[in-house]
């Protein structure tokens, strides 16, 4: 088991290269570094002293690192000063909503002005990034003893899924922070009342949203994001996709999603919101569908496993004690697709090499198994992080508690989500993905609102696509 | 004399001279400001400069521009841009000019509809869009659905369904800037002299003759005016519309402006991007040099 100080002191040691001092290191006098905030986090260096290396090497860098204003990175910021007192680097953080982080971040990776050391990056955006160099290949950074301790750090404790999200060609280019993965999320109590259980399969999912929908009592049977964004329909189209059979490329290695699973899989999607979703689900995000469940009015959605914190709120939530949880369901292919989503570190490629290294102490710190707990369970706040990174830590009976309080089934859902049904070919990996992806949700949102009808919409899609990605 | 003259030709040069050094420096400002950018602009549109596939940049010549014809969603982000620009402003200027003249007949307390006429104006589109997306056109809860539920019995998708998201951003546009036209308007028929009206009163002319051949000869220069501007506003249009649709559903609200942003900064091909904002640019132009040639031409009367 780890040690941890649970008081708010922090030791100060010199001798942080040596691991075997770490036990004695707990029989040292703590020396109060600096005052920090009443009711912050504080995690004890001694975790981090067993790993074999240096942490002060490069002492006196300052890095900025961009995040999207949420609760699992509002818990990294709330214990960084533990970094800080650590390795002697400051950090800054600058926090950037969703919907602007990626032009952000490419703005700085393209101007080659470094003032993001690292950000949180979507993986989909890896290829596009690797294609203009714009960051680091990481596999030398983890092969490093120097600036890595590989048995400490255990890199592949996080799940192969999200380790090979933000990998292009076989090569770590990102280093996950969290991870999520798609769920069912439904009623329990409706669910009993109707006599039926979690959809097996999506027939089974249309079947029992005939079951249960009300609208006259505004209750509607089923949502799934229907705004248009690579991110948002193109987050939850692919999976479909991919269980009706839905292949990305043809035999001549070109994009097409004109074929008859692709047809198929976006019928049922436009099929299913038009008949059971709660109206203007096409321009819904996943914290609107949280938030309609969350009031009742939704019978069950398919989303982030990571949305079951909006939906325990017990400020917004009306149905707390209600939910239940389950896997995808599956397709005609019998396969389920879960999403694959991370955020993920990079190092920006256009740092000083100090810097560089110095931001890869910080990438190290943030995605331990020593972090991620004390932003999760261990965290003093009311928000706990139920989308750690690693496989071990999803296993810790601690985890799986606070987990349990979310609601039955979910831990189980999640886990077998993340480890069983991560499909490599969800998304196409291709740097003109950014193009791709919204010429494809434009598509897609176009046949939930009924502008064109599933096959018309595909065939205009291919056609931008392929001039998108004329070579 | 002829001395004279020269010293003075001379002079003058000098003058001259001076002038010019002292409009130089604002003349490099917008220079450097206005014009470089769009120089860059067009020499950005001569080439291949896409994020997403590095290895293809360079120069194309008018690629983009022969490319562009054959776009699909080009010419429909052109149609909805043409649509959204004449019935913005049609309808700016006749129920702008409808409420001017209606204003004009308070004897008191004009200056209270000019206040109120002026605060959707000094609101910045952006919040304009998201007011009426939240408040007024969303499902359930939006003013517009809650009238049409109770009064009609009917439940509308304003900004789900394609038509009616057209409409929906053409009504926030006018919403939004009608009371400029009523202002100008209003202005402008409070300086034409009543002695004509009196006169024509006494020769018997209707209340429709008299708008017709006193009313709007006399006021023809601000309707021109307001056309103008609003037209130019119109096609560039963009805050309220990426506010409230982002250009959906689908591509139901896309104009050209929209288009050109959504390939630059999210598809990242900022060649063929520019490509389409110069094509925008000379639309506005041509646009304009027709309008302003009808105002000198005396059309539209």
């Amino acid at each position: 088991m780890l040690v941890r100080n649970s008081g708010s002191n922090i030791t100060r040691r010199k001798l942080l290269g040596h691991s075997a001092l770490a036990g004695a290191a707990l029989a040292m006098p703590s020396i109060l570094t600096t005052a920090r905030p009443a009711g912050a986090q504080s995690l004890s260096a001694s975790a981090f002293a067993k790993a074999n290396i240096d942490w002060k090497q490069f002492k006196g860098e300052e890095i900025t690192v961009g995040v999207i204003p949420a609760g699992y990175f509002n818990n990294l910021i709330d214990v960084v000063d533990t970094f800080e007192d650590l390795s002697g680097i400051k950090v800054h953080f600058d926090k950037i909503p969703p919907g602007q982080i990626r032009q952000k971040a490419m703005l700085d990776l393209s101007s080659k002005t470094g003032v993001y050391a690292t950000h949180a990056a979507d993986p989909m955006y890896y290829p596009l990034y690797v294609a203009n160099n714009w960051v680091e290949p990481l596999d030398a950074y983890l092969a490093d003893p120097k600036i890595t301790d590989a048995a400490w750090f255990d890199y592949n404790d996080i799940p192969a899924g999200w380790r090979g999200s933000c990998s292009v060609g076989g090569k770590t280019y990102g280093i996950p922070y969290d991870g999520e993965a798609t769920v069912q999320v439904y009623r329990k109590d409706v669910y009993e009342k109707a006599g039926i259980n979690p959809a097996e399969t999506l027939d089974q999912f249309v079947a029992n949203a005939a079951k249960v929908h009300d609208p006259s009592n505004r209750l509607w049977a089923a949502a799934l994001r229907g705004f248009r964004g690579a991110g948002q329909n193109m987050y939850i189209y692919p999976s479909i996709f991919r269980e009706f059979g839905g292949e990305w490329y043809d035999s001549n290695k070109k994009l097409v999603v004109t074929t008859e699973p692709a047809i198929k899989a976006l019928e049922w999607y436009a099929d299913l919101l038009r008949r059971y979703a709660p109206p203007g689900v096409e321009n819904w995000n996943w914290p609107d569908i949280a938030d309609a469940f969350g009031q009742g009015t939704l019978a069950t959605y398919i989303d982030a496993h990571n949305s079951a914190g909006v939906i325990n709120d017990p400020q917004k939530s009306k149905v707390i004690g209600k939910i239940g949880y389950a896997r995808w369901p599956k397709g005609p292919t019998g396969k389920r697709v879960t999403s694959i989503w991370t955020w993920s570190f990079p190092i920006n490629a256009a740092l000083p090499e100090r810097r560089k290294k110095a931001t890869w102490l910080f990438i190290q710190w943030s995605a331990s198994k020593e972090t991620q707990t004390a932003t999760s369970y261990e965290f003093a706040g009311a928000y706990k992080r139920t989308d750690v990174n690693r496989t071990s830590l999803w296993q810790e009976p601690q985890y799986r508690k606070l987990m349990d309080s979310y609601g039955d089934n979910f831990v189980e859902a999640a886990t077998a989500s993340f480890r069983d049904d991560i499909d490599p070919d969800w998304r196409p990996l291709i740097p003109q993905w950014p193009a791709v992806g919204e010429i494809m949700a434009t598509a897609v949102q176009a046949a939930l609102v009924g502008q064109a009808k599933p096959k018309d919409a595909l065939t205009a899609a291919q056609k931008q696509i392929d001039q998108a990605t004329r070579s | 004399m002829k001395a004279a003259n020269q010293t003075r030709g001379e002079l003058l040069k000098d003058e001259r001279f001076f002038a010019a050094l002292l409009v130089a420096p604002g003349l490099l400002v917008l220079l450097v400001t206005t014009t470089a950018p769009l120089v860059y602009l067009l020499w950005t549109s001569l080439h291949h400069a896409n994020l997403s596939m590095p290895w293809m940049n360079g120069f194309v010549g008018l690629d983009h521009y022969v490319h562009m014809l054959g776009d699909g969603r080009f010419w429909d982000a052109l149609r909805l841009t043409a649509i959204y620009t004449v019935t913005t402003v049609v309808l700016q200027l006749v129920i702008g000019l409808g409420l001017a003249l209606l204003v004009l007949q308070i004897p008191l307390g004009q200056w209270l509809f000019r206040l109120v006429a002026i605060l959707p104006i000094v609101l910045a589109p952006v919040v304009v869009g998201l007011y009426w997306r939240t408040l007024m056109l969303s499902p359930s809860f939006g003013l517009f659905d809650v009238f049409t539920t109770q009064v009609f019995g009917k439940s509308y998708n304003w900004l789900g369904e394609p038509t009616l998201a057209l409409i929906s951003v053409i009504l926030i546009h006018t919403w939004q800037w009608t009371a400029f036209a009523f202002l100008v308007l209003l202005a402008s028929l409070a300086s034409i002299p009543p002695d004509l009206y009196e006169a024509a009163r006494i020769d018997r002319a209707g209340v429709i003759d008299r708008f017709r051949h006193i009313t709007l000869p006399l006021i023809r220069p601000a309707i021109m005016i307001v056309i103008i501007m609003r037209a130019m506003v119109a096609l560039s249009a963009f805050a309220a519309i990426y506010a409230a649709t982002g250009g959906g559903p689908g591509t139901a609200t896309q104009i050209l402006n929209l288009y050109a942003y959504q390939t630059s900064f999210v598809a990242l091909d900022f060649g063929y991007g520019s490509a389409q904002a110069i094509a925008l640019l000379i639309v506005t132009l041509a646009v304009s040099a027709a309008l302003f040639r009808l105002r000198r031409r005396g059309g539209l009367a």
